[in-house]
């Protein structure tokens, strides 16, 4: 233990160094416990590398001792929380198991027992609460979502093709002459040009601020949120450090993601807009509005009549605004999207704790740019991949898809939906506030469409360890 | 059937995970039955003396889900039914209320035999078994949220006005 302490220390203050210029760092006071950053996997904590290159790939294990040898193999290559900075790794991983994953491997089931519910269901099963209909419905899901066959999920990040090739090569050493280890999913994703999501808009500029982290904070980023929220093994903004699931080595330093795949239907994105304005200028307005930022990430409260692509790049200011200004949602819809899934201080006068439905966001892109102009479907498969990591899953990710993203009740706008990730199987409205009436578009099409997800546990360094049985006491046959 | 009414019907409520309680529209009801704690219930009726008025209304206005609720003291003055008609499902908000307004429901709710805190790990177990599922359960508006009333109000108000003033 003071091993790890003492590096994870040497850790932090390298990251001091490197950042302390050009940004606001996560203010360490004496209560706030000391993240074990060389246990936690890289992915909760650190942003992916910008350019990335990357691959998702799933495996599903049929032998439970193959299952772990394939593990021990892997675990060199897993990055932990301190290391994300070190230009010399070529790339990096991070690993997280399902539930039948977890069973695959043999882990008793006095311990699946103790895991969360809507872990153990899988996200398939959590549909009717996180309205996964019409074409967002798990039958429509591709394989090996929502099957039993999803055991092991692998994020490979990379910051060119060349260092993806080589950490690649080094993932299918891990299992190439195992014969019962079976990749049964691939998907390669990568950045679109200016970094932009595949409707054009700059995304991510928002991460909640992760207590004692030590992660880079941006202006805007709210007050710190105890880590406990994100990690087990630490207080929750309750005050409650997670008891489960057990034993405690595999729960420690762990957390839990929710992996949602999306197609983003862009050309039905772009043929709406344009079918609702009378010139560009009111299309680039309309889809502003239904983002909450324009394309350049400049946010509508801070530049509300027309974009303004210096403040989008400025990482100092392109996040720092509340709604205190706003409250009529005359500059941001009330309904926009970045203000459904993240209200900062919307919300303030309700009866709402936004603290406890705060998740971490990691995105990518997959898909090649559907051409500028283009109004028509190309065929091409385009979109993103979403991590959504936190303990809490029920609270985080459940939470804000069910009451924030796909209801409107919460800021009494009825059933009204999130403009770009509502509306699945039903055609939506949106509205605009606006003096002296407001506007209010119809029959919004889905424009974002569920091709798979599910739940998966993303344990710390030791916690791999001891499911590999190279750990004292750890899983062996 | 009005647009709104046709708006509000294409889907059921979302609920955080399946709990008792029966389900009209959006609507649900809840009803927990509950031993109370020795001499409770005068200390009850003092505490409600003045109903839901002040302070306490506010804060029960700034739920903004609850259609209406009841305490009823029974037994011989040794049991009490909490009931209520709810937008959505109990255990979407619990945490926030333990977060923001702890004070507010542990004081309604700690006569209530063997009721752990609000912010107690065990709460949502023991909401669980005190409950109660009704076995009919009706609502005037099971598609209307509280909000959607509120909100019709409002809108009422405003309409009366804008024709007063066309008239006149």
């Amino acid at each position: 233990m003071s091993f790890c302490q003492k590096s994870l220390y040497l850790g932090r203050e390298r990251g001091v160094e490197m950042f302390k210029s050009a940004y606001i760092l996560n203010m360490q006071t004496e209560n706030i416990p000391v993240l074990e950053v060389n246990d936690i996997q890289a992915t909760v904590l650190r942003p992916r590398p910008s350019p990335y290159r990357g691959q998702y790939v799933v495996l599903r294990i049929d032998d439970a001792a193959q299952g772990r040898e394939m593990l021990r193999r892997i675990i060199p290559y897993v990055a932990p929380a301190e290391d994300w900075w070190l230009t010399t790794l070529p790339g990096w991983m991070g690993i997280a198991f399902t539930y039948h994953g977890l069973k695959a491997l043999g882990l008793p089931a006095t311990s699946l027992e103790t895991f969360p519910q809507e872990f153990r269901e899988g996200m398939a099963s959590r549909a009717p609460i996180l309205r996964d209909v019409g074409d967002s419905a798990p039958s429509n899901w591709e394989y090996p979502f929502g099957t039993p066959d999803m055991h092991v999920a692998i994020a490979i990040y990379a910051k060119d093709e060349e260092s993806l090739e080589a950490t690649l090569a080094m993932a299918r050493q891990s299992h190439h002459d195992l014969p019962n280890i079976s990749v049964v999913y691939r998907l390669r994703f990568s950045e679109l040009p200016n970094g932009r999501n595949p409707f054009g808009f700059k995304d991510g500029l928002h991460n909640p601020n992760v207590e004692g982290s030590g992660a880079v904070v941006h202006p805007g980023s709210g007050r710190p949120i105890k880590a406990g929220e994100f990690i087990m093994g630490y207080p929750d903004e309750l005050g409650v450090t997670a008891s489960k699931p057990e034993p405690e080595v595999l729960r420690r330093n762990g957390t839990f993601v929710a992996f949602r795949k999306f197609q983003m239907r862009v050309a039905a994105f772009r043929k709406y807009v344009r079918e609702q304005a009378s010139s560009p200028e009111e299309e680039e307005l309309i889809a502003a509005k239904m983002v909450g930022r324009w394309r350049s990430g400049a946010p509508l409260v801070l530049a509300s009549d027309s974009d303004d692509p210096e403040l989008g790049a400025d990482q100092k200011r392109n996040n720092a605004f509340s709604y205190e200004d706003d409250m009529q949602g005359l500059k941001c819809p009330f309904s926009a999207h970045i203000r459904r899934v993240n209200p900062r201080d919307a919300l303030k006068n309700e009866l709402v704790a936004t603290n406890l439905h705060q998740f971490l966001r990691r995105g990518t892109n997959y898909g090649p740019p559907l051409p500028e102009g283009v109004l028509e479907d190309d065929g091409v498969q385009r979109g993103g991949v979403f991590l959504l990591i936190g303990v809490h899953q029920r609270q985080q990710f459940e939470f804000v898809q069910s009451q924030w993203i796909t209801d409107g009740n919460f800021i009494s706008h009825g059933r009204e939906e999130d403009p770009i990730l509502g509306n699945s199987g039903t055609e939506g409205i949106f509205t605009i506030p606006k003096r002296p009436v407001r506007r209010r578009l119809h029959g919004l099409p889905q424009f974002v469409a569920v091709q798979g997800g599910e739940y998966c546990f993303m344990p710390g360094l030791r916690a791999l360890k001891w499911l590999a049985g190279l750990e004292a006491g750890g899983m062996t046959e | 059937m009005t647009i709104a009414q046709r708006a509000q019907e294409k889907k059921p409520a979302a609920t955080g995970i399946a709990r008792p309680g029966a389900k009209a529209g959006q609507a649900s009801e809840f009803t927990l039955i509950s031993k109370l704690k020795p001499g409770a219930a005068d200390r009850i009726r003092a505490l409600l003396a003045d109903g839901f008025t002040g302070e306490r209304q506010k804060n029960t206005d700034r739920i903004a889900t609850v259609h209406d609720l009841r305490f009823v003291i029974f037994d011989n003055d040794t049991r009490i039914i909490f009931a209520s008609t709810f937008d959505g499902g109990w255990d979407t908000y619990i945490d926030d209320f333990g977060g923001i307004i702890p004070d507010e429901i542990d004081l309604l709710f700690h006569e209530f035999e063997g009721y752990p805190g609000i912010n107690a790990p065990g709460i949502k177990d023991w909401i669980v078994a005190q409950q109660v599922t009704a076995v009919g359960f009706y609502s005037a508006y099971p598609q209307a949220s509280v909000r959607d009333v509120w909100k019709a109000l409002k809108i009422k108000v405003a309409v009366d006005t804008l024709l007063d003033i066309a008239s006149n």
